[in-house]
């Protein structure tokens, strides 16, 4: 909880440093006080937490692992954004007052147990986002990407809405218990509106997570919007909104699983497809990596068709290797756009030769998003088979392997060119932030993989 | 819930709009109908307060007006916040009084950031 | 830390000093990288020396395994499933032991033929050095999920190595290599988990990944998917014929077995010396000794089910492998398709699940890796001077090359099974077996075992052709003069690694007891285990 407020704080600390011309100070203060907010977080780890403010909020370990992955993973962003924001405009404060508060957003969506509250903590995000995404106001794409965003953001935030208010039509109560007293009370004599409206929450939730076939604003949001924000995007808000969709249906919906696993089911199959095989056809980096995105909710989506206790932790594991390895990959990326101005797969060329390092840090990312044994990726996609396997979902779990193959073939197409092709080539310039994150990124995806102990039974 | 509402609950509420919506049509159908059509090319043209119009409908307007426009609706939807607190004073207490401050507090930080940016100057 | 550990991880430890080694001292890096395999050939040495082959039975009992090394590694809360255990669980028996030494030797050849390498050293001894680490680990790994990450392991240096130090459609032999590799494990992977929520540790009670365990139809849990007893059927098919045919494939792939085997000719040509070496010297024994590990202890029912496909598989890929290396015109594919054709023997000889077969099959693993491993040596050398290996470009080398020659002859006859030579006996072995098979357990027809030593037939033609073709006669080169001066004979670093290899294929071919001692009885208990079904 007092992450929260931390965080809220430091939005409005920010703001105010940009006030006072305070420039230099911005990203050190943003850096420690999110790392205090990490601390204060870390701090409530308690597993008997009651919920607070009237039952608006519920900080349990559930809570702590996500805001705290969350919070990690601005940090990582944050730190790779030093000289981003000053190139784009001089409005650098409120930027990094915005990414703040869709963090505040963040932390409500993660610890909620009041359907309003994951209304408002959506909102108070995505409102963000929005921003953000057009922070580049004279570049097209950037205006596409936010416009784009917007749209199908309010569209699925009133979907969302619906689902919440028949929901409540049904049981009488915006309360995650209050909802899971009413479903258990008899199973089998729910209300109708109730099955509508976890259908239009699944859709509204599927938008934000970029589910397909809810996924068509993901590849031009994530390619018009800015690198850095799109980086925040398809790990942070990924992370947020998929566990938003875990909490509510491990809370409240579990019991009328027979309802809602054939639709989960079916977005799984067609995510996984539609991102992958997309993926292939990609010649811009960034493009693919928004597709893999998509992909990589399929998998993740594994983990609520197999719900047990132990779905948190599987999504925590998943997620948490995805954002590290994605981050690297925009590190990376933000390095080559600002250096060489383009990110086909050509521009890839002899990166090996001129910048080790870079190379090195991007093969462990892609290996690690390819889920190669030995990194942090193949742990979270061996978490996700085991437990689609332990519910006998073969089919899904045959379909899903034979697209980790695919997945190979695109996210070996940047190694291939890093280390295969030779072009002669100026080395990129790498700044000591980025050398940190990186190395220190890649340090994680490694270490997990080796040793994933450290967070596996977290939860 | 207890109590079961049926769907034949809801026909006051059909009737009603049935009733609105039969009212507009009727009327405007009639007056149409029966009312006289004398068309000179003075009545067909558009105008405002008497002056002619002049070039498109469509120019840019400064920013500023719909700036002052959002800040307003902002700060006006706040005070809406504290009528409720108003009226329960009492039930609130202290704790109610120093939450109350907080969010003042917040909110002018929020109109001291809006008076520092320049928001609200018209100037150049 | 044990022996065994320390053995893993030594080129591991090696590697990463070469990584932090400044680049000034490049020259000194094939020299640690040399010293870690000598010490490596040293330790294996002991191992072997010490090693007990009676009572070191193995297969199904850890207390049989030798140098064995138990520690919890990783621990996954799964809820309602359960504790994920998973061991870092290393030991020896008969049928793993003889690949450590082979590994090291082989290791230690290809990194003799490892001195042409010129750009880019630090990336390549370090990648190298992962690769035997990688490789020594499949070997004496015994819980399944250490040996898959070691197997998958094993992907990602030979990738890079490949792709980087190859010939010039090295990304796209690159890339098959994997993809194709990948596809077997990922469905692997698969059947591992499944096996993992049918198998429970008799001493906690949780669910396991050690081999050993799975071995024992005892440990099943009741009605679980891969159980014996439950009979479940996946897809129509009973599950467990299923979960073994994947495991087959999987291993199958890397052995490489007709239809799946068109990776092993591109990433052979492509590939640099020493890769190829260790791609025919080892990985394809990575193939088949995962058959025998994996596939018949844990599945021996579906073994025996499916033995006569197996062989025929055998057959298949002896005779066309043979027949393929009939028509190439390239040394190096030939060489490559001569493995395919060998390595149908490995198949023939586990099939038939007899004594003589599966130590005819072990004991072709091993002198194969000396052999292929010789015959890759070889044509590097060749390549390495006038960077040609096409047949017809040469003529009369003896003449000119007679040391050389002398080895590629010794090669020659030693692959096509003169007596005297490791070959020999493996091939020999096998085909008793496969021939015996329908006598003892009536698995193999005998028309299989007549097919297999036609394959014989068959690769003494393309290897006496070879010779005659390109070694006997007038001298007359593609690349006239020139390439006379540059066609140097063998220097003495080579001299030293054909050398080895030779006299290994000698001593196995007139002591072959060297190594069936060590490995009879584990050969014999595997057998034991299999028929109990």
């Amino acid at each position: 909880m007092s992450a929260l407020i931390t965080i809220t704080i430091l939005a409005l600390l920010l703001l105010y440093l940009g006030l006072f011309k305070a420039k230099k100070a911005l990203l050190p203060v943003a850096l420690i006080g999110l790392m205090v907010a990490l601390v204060l977080s870390l701090m409530e780890w308690d597993s008997n937490a009651a919920p607070i403010f009237s039952n608006m909020m519920l900080y349990d370990r559930f809570a702590v692992a996500f805001s705290g992955i969350t919070i990690f993973l601005t940090i990582l962003i944050i730190a790779l954004s030093k000289d981003y924001f000053e190139r784009i405009s001089s409005n650098v404060a409120e930027y990094y007052a915005l990414i703040l508060f869709s963090l505040a957003g963040i932390i409500l969506m993660v610890s909620y147990h009041n359907l309003s509250m994951l209304f408002i903590g959506i909102e108070i995000m995505s409102v963000s986002l929005y921003i953000l995404a057009g922070i580049k106001k004279r570049d097209f794409a950037s205006n596409e990407a936010a416009l784009k965003y917007f749209l199908m953001g309010a569209f699925s935030t009133g979907i969302l809405l619906f689902g919440v208010t028949l929901i409540y039509g049904a049981s009488g109560s915006f309360d995650l218990e209050g909802i899971k007293q009413y479903i258990l009370k008899d199973p089998t004599a729910v209300s109708p509106l109730l099955y509508t409206g976890i259908t239009l929450l699944i859709v509204g939730l599927s938008f934000k997570v970029g589910a397909a076939p809810f996924h068509f604003w993901v590849p031009d949001v994530y390619e018009g919007s800015p690198s850095l924000i799109s980086a925040y995007m398809s790990t942070v808000v990924k992370v947020a909104g998929f566990a938003a969709f875990l909490r509510l249906i491990m809370f409240s919906f579990a019991p009328l699983q027979d309802f809602w696993i054939p639709m989960i089911i079916g977005m799984s199959v067609l995510s996984l497809l539609i991102g992958n095989v997309t993926a292939v056809y990609q010649q811009h980096f960034k493009r693919m990596l928004a597709y893999s995105s998509i992909s990589h909710v399929g998998y993740m989506l594994f983990a609520i068709i197999a719900l047990n206790g132990s779905s948190d932790n599987a999504v925590f594991v998943y997620a948490a290797a995805y954002s590290v390895a994605t981050i690297i990959a925009f590190g990376v990326l933000i390095l080559l756009q600002g250096q060489v101005g383009n990110d086909s797969f050509d521009s890839f060329n002899g990166l090996a030769r001129k910048n080790p390092f870079l190379a090195l840090t991007l093969t462990i990312a892609m290996l690690s998003l390819a889920g190669i044994p030995l990194t942090a990726g193949f742990i979270g996609k061996f978490m996700m088979f085991s437990k689609a396997l332990s519910s006998y979902h073969i089919f899904l779990v045959v379909f899903a392997a034979l697209n980790a193959m695919i997945g190979i073939f695109y996210y070996f197409k940047v190694i291939v060119a890093m280390y295969f092709k030779e072009e002669d080539r100026k080395e990129l310039i790498v700044p000591v932030y980025f050398k940190l994150v990186l190395g220190f990124s890649a340090l994680v995806t490694i270490a997990l993989g080796v040793y994933p102990d450290f967070i596996a039974s977290l939860i | 819930m207890e109590v079961q509402s049926l769907p034949v609950d809801y026909l006051p509420i059909l009737f009603q709009m049935l009733v609105a919506l039969g009212f507009v049509v009727l009327t405007m159908t009639i007056t149409h109908l029966i009312g006289p059509k004398r068309k000179t090319a003075d009545k067909l043209s558009p105008f405002e307060a008497g002056i002619e119009v002049v070039g498109n409908a469509r120019t840019p307007v400064s920013i500023k007006y719909f700036l002052v426009a959002i800040l307003f609706v902002l700060f006006d939807i706040e005070v809406i916040f504290m009528y409720p607190w108003a009226v329960n004073f009492r039930e609130f207490g202290v704790e109610g009084l120093i939450e109350m401050f907080i969010f003042m507090a917040t909110l002018l930080l929020g109109y001291i950031y809006v008076i520092k940016k320049k928001a609200i100057e018209w100037g150049d | 830390m044990s022996l065994l550990s320390i053995l893993i991880f030594l080129p591991l430890f090696a590697g990463l000093i070469i990584v932090v080694l400044p680049s000034s001292v490049r020259e000194g890096y094939k020299y640690v990288a040399l010293a870690a395999v000598i010490i490596q050939v040293l330790i294996s040495a002991y191992i072997y020396l010490h090693f007990n082959g009676n009572v070191f039975t193995g297969i199904a009992d850890q207390n049989k395994y030798q140098l064995v090394e138990r520690l919890p590694w990783i621990s996954l809360n799964l809820g309602a499933m359960g504790k994920l255990q998973i061991d870092y669980f290393l030991g020896l028996d008969g049928l793993s032991m003889p690949f450590m030494l082979l590994t090291s030797v082989v290791m230690l050849v290809a990194l003799l033929a490892s001195w042409e390498i010129k750009i880019n050293l630090k990336g390549y001894f370090a990648l190298f050095l992962l690769l035997d680490t990688a490789i020594l680990g499949v070997f004496s790994a015994l819980d399944f999920f250490l040996f898959y990450i070691f197997y998958e392991l094993m992907l990602m240096p030979l990738y890079f190595l490949i792709g980087i130090w190859g010939g010039v459609r090295r990304e796209y032999a690159a890339i098959k290599f994997f993809l194709y590799t990948l596809f077997g494990s990922v469905f692997m992977l698969l059947v591992i988990i499944g096996l993992y929520f049918s198998v429970t540790d008799p001493a906690t009670g949780y669910h396991t990944f050690n081999m050993l365990s799975m071995m024992d139809p005892k440990n099943y849990v009741e009605g679980s998917i891969f159980s014996a007893l439950a009979h479940n059927e996946l897809f129509g098919v009973s599950a467990r014929l299923l979960g073994f045919i994947v495991l087959f494939i999987a291993f199958a792939i890397k052995v490489p077995i007709v239809p799946l085997h068109t990776w092993l000719p591109d990433a052979h040509v492509e590939a640099p010396t020493p890769v190829s070496i260790i791609l025919a010297g080892i990985l394809l024994k990575v193939g088949g000794y995962g058959i025998l590990r994996v596939c018949v202890s844990i599945f021996p029912d579906a073994a025996i089910q499916s033995a006569w496909w197996l062989g025929l598989i055998g057959i298949v890929s002896i005779i066309y492998g043979a027949l393929n290396a009939l028509a190439q015109t390239d040394l190096k594919r030939l060489v490559a398709y001569s493995s395919i054709s060998h390595m149908g023997f490995v198949l023939l000889g586990i099939a038939s699940i007899t004594p003589e077969g599966i130590s005819g099959a072990m004991m072709q693993m091993i002198s194969h890796g000396f052999l292929s491993s010789m015959l890759f040596f070889l044509v590097g050398i060749i390549y390495s001077r006038v960077h040609d290996r096409e047949i017809p470009h040469f003529r009369g080398l003896a003449l000119i090359m007679p040391k050389f020659s002398a080895f590629i002859m010794i090669a020659f006859f030693a692959s096509l099974g003169l007596p005297g030579f490791s070959a020999f006996i493996a091939e020999a072995f096998s085909l008793i077996g496969a021939f015996n098979s329908e006598s003892i357990n009536g698995l193999l027809p005998r028309w299989m075992a007549v097919c297999g030593t036609l394959g014989i037939l068959l690769s003494a033609c393309y290897f006496l052709w070879t010779l005659q073709r390109m070694f006997f006669g007038e001298t007359r080169l593609f690349g006239g003069e020139k390439w006379k001066i540059q066609l140097t004979d063998v220097n003495a670093r080579e001299v030293t690694a054909l050398c080895i290899l030779t006299a290994f294929a000698l001593v196995l071919g007139i002591m072959p007891s060297l190594a069936f001692d060590k490995m009879n009885a584990s050969v014999l208990e595997l057998i034991r285990l299999v028929n109990l079904k």
